[in-house]
């Protein structure tokens, strides 16, 4: 599949524009131009933007997008002339763009994700035994937050728990890898799970709240060593066998690789009892872009692909767990059990995350 | 922050390495069809549908998948070879914008930590991984009686210390490869649990220095490193990407068992990285190349063909890559620690070097050509507060051996780390001094060379090796067919030292190709412009 994108991104590219502007008009659903808009995304929205049928379901609508990935907090840090929207993963970031951009009204957020941190089974069984995680089945579990951040308090290691010495991978310091916090947001976010459990369920939004919870948030960050700055990277790396045997992820990447009918072989998707979801959300920055963002939105056939791409469309949880029915394995679709816990303010987050690099 | 921000003299150091490798791809692979750029150093402006790549050299070997995605995406790419570190300087200074449109490195976590360089790139995309491994010979893992699969970094510590393993490996300053086994070893060494510390490190600092004996071949990069060591033949081992180790065994039959040590490993993950300079354009061509790289095709072409590891799920790595897991081992997550480790390992750990310069003063040198050399000599040289690998490493023995009818001098000074200001003065005085008179004895001069290396200097136990800088053809003294039957009888262990000769104004690249070729050195350019000659000198650090 991904070969034939590459085929229809290149026709694109020699020049089938205007071939693209004719089969639009064809379809007779617009009879506008195709307007080409450009935005800067998150990395895991990438495959959903370069996947044919999104390209064509837009381009009914009269738009051709072209885009590029960015960490969700780089993307204040970016250039953004002549781009017409920016697509981070939450609202945080959102809001900082909106503000500084000074974009009228509420951005519109097409779909979420929650944040699942992603095992091989040798892992997630060690987790169990352990009381650090409890499985349903053999693909699918429940980190269980408190004593997981209890054994990162204490800087376990593998050795030091039942039945990782079977396992030549499961050596050193127990760790989920996520991404810079300071950059991307899936790391900001972990530190908004855990500084909400490490807060006594409350969620951080004063200093005296940074401070109690930095001890924590550093060390689950300085074991990490260099972090990668988008969650596809340790995703990809996962899923090539090497890095972490637990990293930080959407559940959307998982999602969308099942929802391909690809071999995960022995991946297990643990969703941590409290967890943060990941708002997507489009912050127009031209008309065109705020017309994407309404299409993303109210569009059956794009939300209907955005569930293909293993997101969760907004207001219509049906459409999800319909689609993912085969797959209940890995996913727990209802999150039963899963708390959401919320997220602090942009500046509440950056302390967090800057005393947690530091 | 020890690293200076990129000079020019970095800048045209990588000019220089394109060129060496572009003939090094011309001679091994006797004209593949590779489109060659007569003048690959120079600017070249954006040209729709072709990205400008600053990509790590062991990339060459992707030549067949990206000649494959040109044509299904129309997307071309021109690559600059460079190293890890070198980039990471180039665009961290800013100096990459607008010359480049992309960088394809091993890894980008070097990268990452320099400071300038977050807003300067962007679209990081894992396109393959290949752990740093070790690539043992198969009767030395039945001499060590090794279970290759549950070899440790302690174990092959206690190898090198009984003096029952030699191995080669690439400078860790100039060379992803080298580096990632860098912390490898050092993780596994000190026992670290988590991503390595200053502590850690410190820790580790006695059995590291006994590790880094057993390392007898060291290179700028990991090509070289390669051929050097089936030259060699009397090494036991080579620390390399496993995708390197492997595609020597099928191209060269060179039956290295492949381990991964079972106490970890540090994998490269080859993210294909646009620069936020780049233009529009060249952005939705890097999107297209690496939609085209991730998908399956590329994924099976890449692993069959370069024994690299597929990241999509739907692609099984090629046949002969081991599929059991290991750890990965965190890179450190702050500058200090990098760049610690790479001090530390420069100036303390590894075998120290001997280093001789025998250089062309003859008196087609006057003027401009001696006093780029002289400044050449000064930039190497480097002082107190060079960062690493700027200057002469710690307990290094620098000899310049100005000649020209005959060797003139021989000015020997070893860099004492409690001397090491004087010692470094007194280096870049003698390089002030020279002067030009007198034909060009080329070959007698490399005997002397060899000779002076032969009487045992500062340390029998080092690096040797040896720079020949000339502008012209040999006149007199010995003939080359001499300095054959010389070399030839030499004792294996003096054989063992390459000539690494620059290519300058109007010396004769065959002449000095056949010395690189006999010696086992390797030739380099400095014919370009006029910062070429920096940068060879440069270059060849990483060789000694």
């Amino acid at each position: 599949m991904k070969r034939i994108v590459g085929i229809f991104l290149a026709v694109l590219l020699i020049g089938g524009v205007a071939a693209a502007v004719v089969a639009g008009r064809e379809s007779q659903v617009s009879d506008t131009a195709t307007k080409t808009v450009r935005g800067v995304i998150g990395s895991e929205k990438a495959e959903f933007f370069a996947d044919p049928d999104v390209v064509k379901a837009l381009d009914e609508h009269g738009f051709s997008v072209k885009t590029e990935t960015s960490g969700s907090w780089a993307m204040e840090e970016l250039t953004l002339d002549g781009t017409d929207f920016a697509f981070p993963s939450s609202t945080a970031p959102a809001d900082e763009l909106a503000d500084k951009y000074q974009v009228p009204g509420t951005p519109p957020r097409p779909f979420y994700s929650p944040l699942v941190v992603v095992a091989h089974r040798s892992a997630a069984e060690v987790l169990a035994r352990n009381g650090l995680a409890a499985l349903d089945g053999e693909s699918r579990g429940t980190l269980r937050m408190g004593p997981y951040l209890e054994a990162a308090r204490k800087e376990r290691t593998w050795q030091q728990l039942k039945g990782a010495s079977a396992h030549a991978e499961l050596t050193g310091t127990v760790f989920i890898a996520s991404t810079d916090p300071m950059t991307s947001n899936s790391g900001a976010l972990y530190l908004a799970a855990a500084s909400y459990v490490d807060n006594g369920g409350k969620v951080v939004s004063d200093k005296a709240a940074v401070a109690r919870t930095a001890p924590l948030l550093k060390q689950l960050t300085v074991v990490q060593g260099a972090q990668q700055t988008s969650s596809d990277a340790p995703f990809r790396d996962f899923i090539s066998g090497v890095g972490n045997p637990l990293v930080l992820v959407y559940e959307s990447q998982v999602a969308s690789v099942l929802l391909q009918k690809q071999e995960v072989g022995d991946l297990v998707v643990l969703y941590p009892d409290t967890t943060v979801i990941s708002d997507h959300t489009l912050v127009p920055l031209t008309d065109n872009g705020r017309e994407l963002g309404a299409l993303l939105t109210t569009d059956t056939r794009l939300r209907e692909l955005a569930v293909r791409h293993g997101f969760r469309p907004q207001g219509a949880a049906a459409e999800f767990t319909t689609a993912t029915a085969p797959y209940q394995a890995f996913l727990n679709q209802r999150l039963t059990g899963v708390r959401q816990a919320p997220v602090p303010t942009t500046e509440w987050l950056h302390a967090m995350a800057q005393r947690a690099r530091s | 922050m020890r690293r200076k921000p990129a000079g020019v003299r970095r800048l045209s150091g990588i000019g220089v390495l394109v060129a060496a490798l572009l003939a090094a791809t011309a001679c091994t692979s006797g004209g593949d069809g590779a489109t060659r750029d007569p003048d690959p150093g120079a600017d070249i402006p954006y040209r729709e549908g072709t990205l400008r790549v600053l990509a790590s050299s062991e990339l060459a070997d992707m030549r067949g998948v990206l000649d494959q995605a040109e044509r299904k995406t129309g997307v071309k790419v021109r690559a600059t070879w460079t190293g890890t570190l070198d980039a990471a300087e180039l665009i961290a200074s800013g100096k990459a914008d607008g010359k480049y449109d992309a960088v394809w490195l091993s890894s980008n976590d070097y990268l990452r930590l320099s400071p300038g360089v977050g807003e300067r790139i962007t679209n990081e995309t894992p396109i393959m991984s290949s752990p740093v491994a070790l690539g043992v010979r198969t009767e030395t893992v039945r001499r060590l009686g090794w279970q290759p699969d549950e070899v440790t970094w302690s174990q092959v510590h206690q190898a090198v210390v009984a003096g029952k393993l030699t191995y080669g490996m690439t400078d860790p300053v100039r060379s992803n490869s080298g580096f990632s086994a860098l912390i490898s070893v050092a993780s596994g060494l000190s026992g670290a649990q988590a991503a390595l510390t200053d502590a850690d490190v410190s820790r580790a600092k006695g059995k590291l220095k006994e590790f880094f004996t057993g390392q007898k071949l060291t290179s700028g990069s990991s090509g070289w490193l390669a051929t050097a060591y089936t030259r060699r033949g009397s090494v036991d081992a080579l620390v390399n990407y496993e995708s390197v180790l492997l595609s020597m065994n099928r191209d060269s039959g060179t039956g290295l068992t492949v381990i991964r040590p079972k106490d970890g490993v540090v994998t490269a993950d080859y993210p294909f990285t646009l620069l936020t300079s780049a233009p529009q354009d060249a952005r939705e061509s890097g999107q297209a190349l690496t939609s085209y790289l991730r998908g399956a095709e590329a994924q099976k072409a890449l692993t069959e063909q370069t024994f690299r590891r597929p990241v999509v799920p739907s692609v099984p790595p090629a046949a002969g890559l081991a599929t059991d897991k290991r750890r990965e081992l965190p890179f450190p997550g702050s500058r200090s620690v990098a760049d610690g480790l790479l001090d530390a390992y420069e100036n303390q750990l590894r075998r120290p070097s001997r280093t001789v310069y025998v250089l062309d003063t003859s008196g087609s040198m006057e003027g401009e050509r001696l006093s780029r050399l002289k400044d050449a000599l000064a930039g190497l040289t480097g002082t107190d507060e060079s960062a690493t690998g700027e200057r002469f490493r710690d307990r290094e023995e620098v000899t310049l051996m100005p000649f020209g009818s005959e060797v003139k001098k021989v000015l020997s000074h070893t860099v004492d780390p409690d001397g090491r200001a004087a010692a470094l003065d007194a280096i870049r005085a003698d390089a002030r001094a020279l002067s030009a008179s007198g034909d060009t004895a080329i070959f007698s001069s490399l005997q002397e060379a060899y000779s002076h290396l032969g009487r045992s200097g500062s340390g029998a136990d080092a690096f040797t090796s040896i720079v020949l800088m000339t502008d012209g053809e040999n006149t007199t003294g010995a003939k080359a067919a001499d300095f054959d039957g010389f070399y030839a009888k030499l004792p294996p262990d003096r054989r063992s030292t390459p000539v690494f000769p620059i290519l300058f104004g109007d010396s004769d690249r065959a002449e000095l190709e056949h010395i690189a070729e006999l010696t086992g050195g390797r030739l380099f350019d400095a014919t370009g412009g006029q910062e070429s000659l920096d940068g060879a000198f440069e270059e060849i650090r990483g060789y000694q």
